[in-house]
C-alpha cells in the first residue's frame, strides 16, 4: 500500500484536537489517489470512530491497547507493526508529548525518514519536502528524506486546518503485537488546583513574561489586569520561577487560551511553546521593547516600548 | 644644692618595704598578664593569611600623623573629635609622665647613676601632667554626656541584620564596656588628683613640696580645699597611702586589661592606620593563581591584617551612619559586619589549638556569622570606607566574603542570570555585541573605530551608555560636544565588553578576570593617547584596577575634559542656564576617585547656582546601584536608597535640575522621582545634556 | 554507579545573521555558543542525585561536537559532573538527531551508565529527539518530558512525574536502567563561577573517535540519517501592525481597543 497513515492522539476519554489537524494536513498533502487512514490506540478505540469520521479519511483503524493511557512501550510495538503490514509513505503524528516518547525510537528502529516540529509539509518534484524551523524559529529549514520509502513527521499542533465535513470511512480492527510496558501510568495530576483559574474559559487575557524582570512588579501588573478587566496570565519563565502559579501559564506546556478574544501579551518574546496555547487568538497586542521579539510575528497589534511605562499610562485610562 | 633642685617627685615616701616589694610583684604580674594578652592578640592575627606589606618607614608617618592629629576622628563628629583629643593628649602626657618616673626610678638611676628627675624639669613636668589630667577628665565628661543625653543614632548598638529578642540583637555588653572604660579613667583621672591633694596636706611641713604647690594647680587647688576642711597631716598621709594603693591598682589593672578590652584599640588603631590600603575600595585583592577557592569561607581566609581591622573598630558608629544600605532598613550594617566578624574571631582563634575547619565558618547565622541577606545588601559604595576614623576596610572584607558565595551560586536568581548573560555577551543587557556601537548610527557624523585607525581620545563608552535607550541619547550628545570641539575621537565598538567594576565588586572575580583580560587587550592593540569615560565605574576599574592586569592606561572622566575643552576655548557657553541645581556625587567618580571639582567647574561655567545637599562629596549618598545591586531587586515596599536621595534634594527650595555624571544614576534617579512623587516638580539631568544645552546652536545643527 | 548526561553546545543566532553560502546553514560567525538550556536542568539533576547518594555515584557528561564544544563540556565539569566525553569526526558534520544518538548509544554502551538523562530539546533545533533515540538504539525503557523525579541510583525503578500538554502532569513508574527527557523547571542548577569553570579546564576532556566506539562513516552525516537538510531560509514574518507615538499615545490606543472588545463582550 501507498498512502498517509495518520496516527490520532487521545488522553483521558478525550480525542486531542490535534488528531483532526493531523488528517488536514494529510488531505492537502496527499497526491490523487493516496488513501488517509487515521489509527487509534486506546482501551475502546471504538469510541473514537465516530468523531474520526470526517472528510478526507478513507479508514480507520482501531486498536486496543491494554492500558487506558499513553505507554510508549505499547505504541512502538503497535505503530511499527501497522507501519510494517501497511507500509504508507507518509505517517503523520503530532509533535505532542506522547510522540516525543517513541516516535524517535520507532523511526531509528525502521529506518523511516524523519523529522519533526514541521509545520508545512510538501511534495516538490515527486519528494517529500517537510519544513520546520530552526535555531529558535529565526530560520525554516527544509528538509528532504532521500531513499526513505516510508517517512515519518511529527507535525506542529495548531498550524493545519481541521476537517469540518462528516464522512463514513470504513472501520478496522488491528491486532497489535503484545508488548512489554516498562512503565506504567500511575495517574494524572492537575497543575495549580490551589488557583481556581480557568485560563481556558477567559475571554481577555493579559500576559507577563520575562521581560518584568523581577517578581517585586508582578503585584503591579496583577493591579492593572484587575483594573482592565483582564485574567492575569503569565509565560513558562514567570511560571517556573514561582512568580505566578504554573495555573496560569499559556502555552503548550501551560495553558490554552481557547476561549480567548483579546490577548495583551506585555513583556512576552514569544518562544514557539508560549505561542502554541495562544497564537490563535483573533485579537493579539503585543508590548516589548525589542522590536524584533517573535510575539510581533503572531500580533494583530504592536507596541514598541518600555512595559512598565505603558502598563503604567494604561492605568491611568481604567 | 639649691632649693628647686631638691624639688623632686615624691614616690614610695614612707612606704615599708614589704609595700614597695608587693607593688611590684602586682606591676610585674599586670605586666605579665598584658604580655599574655598581647601575645594571645599577636597570635589570633598571624592565625589569618599572609600578606606582605612594604613601606614601612612611610606607613610609620602616615600613621602618626593620623593618630596625633586626630583628624580621621574629627571628620563630620567635630564634638567628639576634640572631646577623642582632651583624652588622646591628656592619657598621652600623663602616660609619657609617668613611664619617665620608670625610666628613671627603674632604670636610669639603679643602672647608671642618672638622675633628671628634680628641679625645673619636675615642676615643668608637675604642671603639664596637671593640665594633661584636666584635659582627660574634661574629655571624658564630655563623651559620659554623649553618650548617656545625646542619645546618638549611631551609638545604638541594635542591628539592622537581627531580630529584637536574637541573643546578639544590641549587644548589652557592648554598653556596659563603653561605660566602665569611661568611668575606670574617670577614676584615675580624679584619683590622681585626690593622691597629689593628699601628698600636698601630708607634706605641707616640707618647703620643697609645699612651696612649689602651684606648679601642680589643679592638685594645690584641691589640696588648699581639704587643708580648708580641715584635713591634717596625719590624716592626710593616711588619705594618701590608701589613695596610692587605689591609684596604682586601678591604673595596673587598667594596663593588664588593655588587649581584652577596648582600650587596645590605642594599640590596634594605630596599628590599622599604619598598614591601610589607601586604594582598599578602589582596587580590591587579586585572587592568586595558585589558590583553589576565592573569597573567605573561614576565619582564617582573612588575612592577618583584616583580623588587626576587626580589632580597631571602636564602635564609633559612623559607618553605621553612612551606609545607604542601613539607611534604608536593609539588613546591613558595617560595623555589625565588624563586630560580628570581630566576636567570631575571637571565640575561635584566641584558643591555644585552632578550632576544627568546620568551627570556623563565617557564613550563616549564628552570632558571629554573617548572613548571605546581609553580604548582598552592600553597594560598595565605600561610605563606610571613607569614614571608618582607624582604616577599617570593610568593602574587600564583604567583597571577598561574597566571592564565595558567588562560588557556591548562593545569590539572587536575577543576578545568576546576568553574570550569565555577561559572560555570553560581555554585556549587562544580552545584546548582541555588535549592536555595542549601534548607538553611534543615528549621528549625522561617523564615530572612528579606534581598533581601525589611531585616534587622539579613546572613549570607553561601558554598558548602560550603549544599550540603555535613555542613556544612547546621552551618549549620541556626549559625541557630538566632541565632534564640535574637534576632538579626535573613537571607540571600540564590539571590540568593548562590560568594564567589570560592577561584577568584581558583585565577588565574581572570575568573570571579572576575563573582562579585564579582553579589555586590556582590545585596549592595548589600539592606538590611542588618553581614554575618556562617561561611565564612572568604568572609569574606577580601567583607572585602578586594571594595571594589575596589565592594562596602564591614562584615564579620565568626561568631566575632567569638557572642563578642559572650555578652558582651551574648544567649547563656549553660548545660553547660560539659569538654573538652580544640586549635583549628585556618583560613588565611583566622588568618593572613589575624587573627583569633586570639574564637575562642580562645569555647572558654574554654564551658569548653573549650585546648592549642596546635605550629603555632599565625600558623604555622597549612594543611588543604591552600586556593587551589582542593580541586577538584584530591592525589597518590595521598602524605600530604596535613590527615593532617600530624591527626598533630600526634594527639601531644596525651588530645586530644577538635579544633576548627575553617571548612566546608572540618571536610570536610578529618574525612576526614583517618579516613584517619590516628584514628578513635575524638577527633573534629573545628565551634565551632558545641560552643556549640550548650554551650547544650543551648533546643538540643533548636530541633532538636525 | 553511574548517571550518563547527554548534553549539546547549542547556537544562537547573532544580530543579522546571515545563510553561509551553500543556502544549507547559517554562517558559524553569527553563532552565539552555549550549553542548551534543558541540559543544564538535566545535568543539576543528575548532580543532585549524585550529592543525596550515599553510595558513590560517577556522573559523566557526554557531547557530540567539534573541538569548541568542549566550552560546554568544562561548564558542566564546573557544575559538579565528574568526566566528560567528547565525541567528534569530520563525517558527523550533517549528522540528524538520529545520528548524534546513535554515537551517544555507543558511548553509553562503552560507559554502562544506570540512568541516561538528555534534555527534551535543544534551544537551537528543537528537534525533541535525541534521547529517545538513543533510548530506542539501546533497547532501554524511557520516558521523555520529566519533570519531577525521585530516583536512588541502582534502584531497578525510578518514579517521574511527566509534563503533558495543557498543564497536566503524568505520573509513571519507570523501570531502570532508562533513559529520561528531562524538561525544563525541574529544578534550579546551580551557577558555574568562572573560576570553577577555568578550574575545570585543568580536568581532562576525553575524546573518542568513531573507530573508538566501533562506528564508521556510513553510520553518522547524512548516510546515517533519516532526513537531510535541503535549504535554510528566512522566513518572512508576518507583522503587527505598530502603534506609534509615545507611551502615552500607544496605551491610549491599547486602552481604546481594550474598551472597544469590552463594548463588544457586554
Amino acid at each position: 500500500m501507498s498512502g498517509i497513515l495518520v496516527i490520532a492522539e487521545q488522553r483521558r476519554g478525550e480525542l486531542r484536537p490535534v488528531s483532526l489537524e493531523l488528517i488536514g494536513a494529510a488531505q492537502s498533502l496527499k497526491r490523487a489517489a493516496d488513501p488517509v487512514t487515521v489509527a487509534i490506540l486506546s482501551q475502546a478505540p471504538e469510541r473514537f470512530t465516530a468523531s474520526l469520521s470526517v472528510a478526507g479519511v478513507d479508514e480507520i483503524v482501531t486498536i486496543k491497547t491494554a492500558a487506558a493511557e499513553f505507554d510508549p512501550d505499547t505504541f512502538e510495538a503497535a505503530v511499527g507493526a501497522l507501519v510494517d503490514q501497511r507500509n504508507p509513505d507518509v505517517v503523520l503524528v503530532a509533535h505532542s508529548v506522547d510522540s516525543f516518547g517513541y516516535a524517535a525510537a520507532l523511526a531509528e528502529r525502521r529506518g523511516l525518514g524523519f523529522a519533526t516540529d514541521v509545520f508545512k509539509a510538501e511534495y516538490l518534484d515527486g519528494a517529500l519536502v517537510a519544513t520546520r524551523g530552526g535555531y529558535g524559529q529565526k530560520v525554516s529549514v527544509e528538509v528532504d528524506f532521500p531513499d526513505r520509502s516510508t517517512v515519518l513527521l511529527a507535525l506542529r499542533a495548531n498550524v493545519f486546518k481541521p476537517p469540518e465535513q462528516p464522512a463514513s470511512p470504513k472501520v478496522t480492527d488491528f491486532a497489535a503485537p503484545a508488548a512489554e510496558a516498562r512503565s506504567t501510568g500511575k495517574g494524572f495530576v492537575e497543575l495549580g488546583a490551589a488557583d481556581d483559574v480557568d485560563m481556558t474559559a477567559a475571554e481577555f487575557i493579559l500576559t507577563i513574561g520575562r521581560g518584568i524582570g523581577e517578581e517585586s512588579k508582578v503585584a503591579e501588573f496583577r493591579e492593572l489586569a484587575d483594573a482592565v478587566g483582564a485574567t492575569l496570565g503569565c509565560s513558562r519563565p514567570i511560571a517556573d520561577a514561582g512568580w505566578l502559579p504554573k495555573s496560569r501559564q499559556v502555552g503548550q506546556s501551560g495553558k490554552t487560551a481557547s476561549a480567548c478574544k483579546l490577548y495583551v501579551a506585555m513583556g512576552v518574546s514569544g518562544a514557539i511553546q508560549h505561542l502554541a496555547g495562544m497564537k490563535h487568538v483573533s485579537t493579539i497586542v503585543a508590548v516589548n521593547t525589542d522590536a524584533e521579539a517573535s510575539i510581533f510575528s503572531v500580533a494583530k497589534y504592536g507596541i514598541v516600548g518600555d512595559i512598565f511605562e505603558i502598563a503604567a499610562e494604561l492605568r491611568k485610562h481604567f | 644644692m639649691s632649693r628647686t633642685d631638691a624639688v623632686t617627685r615624691i614616690l614610695f615616701e614612707a612606704f615599708p618595704t614589704a609595700e614597695v616589694r608587693l607593688f611590684y610583684a602586682i606591676g610585674y604580674a599586670a605586666i605579665a598578664v598584658f604580655l599574655w594578652g598581647a601575645y594571645v592578640q599577636v597570635r589570633k592575627y598571624r592565625r589569618g593569611a599572609a600578606l606582605p606589606l612594604g613601606h614601612l618607614g612611610q606607613r610609620l608617618g602616615s600613621m602618626l600623623g593620623a593618630v596625633f592629629g586626630g583628624r580621621t576622628v574629627d571628620r563630620r563628629d567635630h564634638a567628639a573629635g576634640g572631646a577623642h583629643r582632651l583624652i588622646f593628649y591628656g592619657f598621652f602626657f600623663l602616660f609619657l609622665g609617668t613611664s619617665t618616673i620608670t625610666l628613671e626610678y627603674d632604670i636610669l638611676n639603679p643602672l647608671f647613676g642618672i638622675r633628671f628627675w628634680h628641679g625645673a624639669f619636675y615642676l615643668w613636668f608637675s604642671l603639664v601632667l596637671d593640665i594633661a589630667g584636666v584635659a582627660l577628665i574634661a574629655g571624658l565628661l564630655y563623651m559620659m554626656y554623649r553618650r548617656g543625653w545625646l542619645q546618638l543614632p549611631k551609638l545604638d548598638y541594635a542591628r539592622p541584620d537581627r531580630a529584637p529578642g536574637d541573643p546578639d540583637f544590641d549587644r548589652p555588653q557592648y554598653r556596659r564596656e563603653d561605660w566602665a572604660f569611661l568611668w575606670l579613667l574617670l577614676v584615675i583621672g580624679a584619683t590622681g588628683y585626690l593622691l597629689e591633694a593628699a601628698r600636698l596636706v601630708w607634706l605641707q611641713g616640707r618647703p620643697d613640696v609645699w612651696d612649689t604647690r602651684w606648679w601642680s594647680p589643679v592638685g594645690a587647688a584641691v589640696a588648699e580645699a581639704l587643708a580648708a576642711g580641715g584635713l591634717g597631716a596625719g590624716s592626710a598621709g593616711l588619705l594618701r597611702h590608701g589613695l596610692w594603693w587605689f591609684h596604682g591598682l586601678i591604673a595596673l589593672f587598667l594596663i593588664a586589661l588593655i588587649p581584652r578590652t577596648k582600650v587596645k584599640h590605642i594599640f590596634t588603631a594605630a596599628a590599622s592606620l599604619m598598614v591601610r590600603d589607601p586604594l582598599a575600595a578602589q582596587r580590591l585583592p587579586k585572587v592568586p593563581e595558585a589558590q583553589q577557592h576565592a573569597g573567605v569561607a573561614k576565619i582564617t581566609d582573612f588575612t592577618w591584617k583584616q583580623l588587626l581591622n576587626l580589632d580597631a573598630c571602636t564602635k564609633c558608629g559612623r559607618c553605621h551612619e553612612a551606609c545607604p544600605a542601613r539607611a534604608v532598613g536593609a539588613p546591613l550594617s558595617p560595623r555589625d559586619v565588624i563586630l560580628s566578624l570581630r566576636e567570631f574571631a575571637n571565640a575561635t582563634l584566641e584558643s591555644g589549638k585552632l578550632p576544627d575547619a568546620a568551627e570556623l565558618d563565617v557564613h550563616g547565622k549564628s552570632p558571629g556569622q554573617v548572613a548571605q541577606e546581609t553580604l548582598w545588601s552592600c553597594r560598595t559604595c565605600m561610605a563606610c570606607v571613607e569614614i571608618c576614623p582607624v582604616a577599617v576596610e570593610h568593602v574587600p572584607i564583604i567583597v571577598q566574603m561574597r566571592r564565595k558565595l558567588v562560588e557556591d551560586g548562593d545569590m539572587d536568581p536575577l543576578l545568576t542570570k546576568t553574570l550569565q548573560t555577561i559572560t555570553k555577551t560581555g554585556n549587562s543587557f544580552g545584546e548582541s555585541r555588535r549592536k555595542r556601537g549601534a548607538w553611534s548610527k543615528a549621528l549625522p557624523f561617523p564615530v572612528k573605530d579606534a581598533r581601525k585607525e589611531p585616534v587622539d581620545v579613546l572613549w570607553f563608552v561601558g554598558d548602560y551608555a550603549s544599550f540603555d535607550p535613555r542613556n544612547q541619547k546621552v551618549s549620541q550628545l556626549f559625541a557630538a560636544l566632541l565632534n564640535e570641539a574637534g576632538v579626535d575621537f573613537g571607540i571600540l565598538y564590539d571590540g568593548e565588553s562590560n568594564a567589570g567594576n560592577d561584577i568584581r565588586r558583585v565577588g565574581e572575580e572570575g568573570l571579572y578576570e576575563m573582562l579585564a583580560a579582553s579589555n586590556v587587550k582590545a585596549l592595548a592593540s589600539a592606538k590611542f593617547n588618553r581614554i575618556v569615560t562617561t561611565d564612572p565605574h568604568s572609569f574606577n576599574t580601567i583607572r585602578n584596577e586594571y594595571p594589575d592586569f596589565g592594562g596602564k592606561f591614562e584615564i579620565e572622566h568626561y568631566t575632567t575634559l569638557l572642563k578642559r575643552l572650555f578652558a582651551e576655548g574648544r567649547l563656549a557657553v553660548t545660553a547660560p542656564l539659569k538654573y538652580r541645581t544640586t549635583f549628585h556625587d556618583p560613588c565611583h567618580l566622588g568618593r572613589f576617585n575624587k573627583g569633586y571639582d570639574a564637575p562642580r567647574d562645569l555647572l558654574a561655567l554654564l551658569g548653573c547656582e549650585l546648592v549642596e545637599m546635605g550629603r555632599c562629596k565625600s558623604n555622597s549618598f549612594c543611588c543604591g546601584a552600586g556593587g551589582g545591586r542593580i541586577w538584584i531587586p530591592d525589597p518590595v515596599g521598602a524605600e530604596k536608597p535613590a527615593q532617600n536621595r530624591i527626598r533630600e534634594a526634594a527639601a531644596i527650595p525651588g530645586l530644577e535640575v538635579y544633576v548627575v555624571s553617571c548612566p546608572k544614576d540618571l536610570t536610578m534617579f529618574e525612576d526614583a522621582v517618579k516613584t517619590t512623587g516628584n514628578e513635575g516638580k524638577f527633573v534629573v539631568k545628565e551634565l551632558i545634556e545641560l552643556v549640550r544645552e548650554a551650547i544650543p546652536a551648533r546643538g540643533a545643527e548636530a541633532a538636525a | 554507579m553511574k548517571i550518563l548526561v547527554a548534553v549539546k553546545q547549542v547556537a544562537a543566532l547573532d544580530e543579522d545573521f546571515q545563510i553561509r553560502e551553500d543556502g544549507r546553514d547559517v554562517d558559524p560567525d553569527f553563532f552565539v555558543r552555549d550549553l542548551n538550556e534543558w541540559d543544564d536542568f538535566s545535568l543539576e539533576e543528575a548532580v543532585k542525585i549524585k550529592e543525596a547518594s550515599p553510595s558513590p555515584v560517577e556522573v559523566v557528561v557526554v557531547t557530540v561536537g567539534p573541538d569548541e564544544a568542549e566550552e560546554a563540556l568544562r561548564k558542566c565539569l564546573a557544575k559538579g559532573a565528574d568526566r566528560a566525553v567528547r565525541v567528534w569526526d569530520d563525517a558527523i558534520e550533517g549528522s540528524d538527531p538520529i545520528a548524534i544518538a546513535r554515537v551517544v548509544a555507543a558511548i553509553a554502551k562503552h560507559e554502562a551508565p544506570d540512568m541516561l538523562f538528555a534534555g527534551v530539546q535543544s534551544s537551537d533545533q528543537s528537534f525533541a529527539s535525541t534521547g529517545i533515540a538513543i533510548a530506542g538504539l539501546l533497547r532501554w525503557p524511557h520516558a521523555a518530558v520529566v519533570s519531577s523525579l525521585t530516583y536512588t541510583p541502582g534502584a531497578r525503578s525510578a518514579t517521574a512525574r511527566r509534563e503533558l500538554e495543557g498543564g497536566l502532569l503524568q505520573e509513571i513508574e519507570v523501570q531502570c536502567p532508562a533513559v529520561l527527557t528531562i524538561q525544563l523547571g525541574i529544578n534550579t542548577p546551580r551557577y558555574a563561577s568562572l573560576r570553577a569553570i577555568k578550574q575545570a579546564a585543568a580536568k581532562p576532556i576525553e575524546t573518542r573517535s568513531l573507530a573508538d566506539l566501533g562506528l564508521n562513516e556510513s553510520h553518522v552525516g547524512e548516510a546515517g540519517s533519516l532526513s537531510r537538510v535541503r535549504r535554510m531560509y528566512i522566513p518572512e514574518k508576518g507583522r503587527a501592525q505598530l502603534i506609534e507615538g509615545d507611551a502615552a499615545a500607544q496605551a491610549g490606543r491599547l486602552a481604546e481597543i481594550i474598551k472597544e472588545f469590552k463594548g463588544e463582550a457586554a
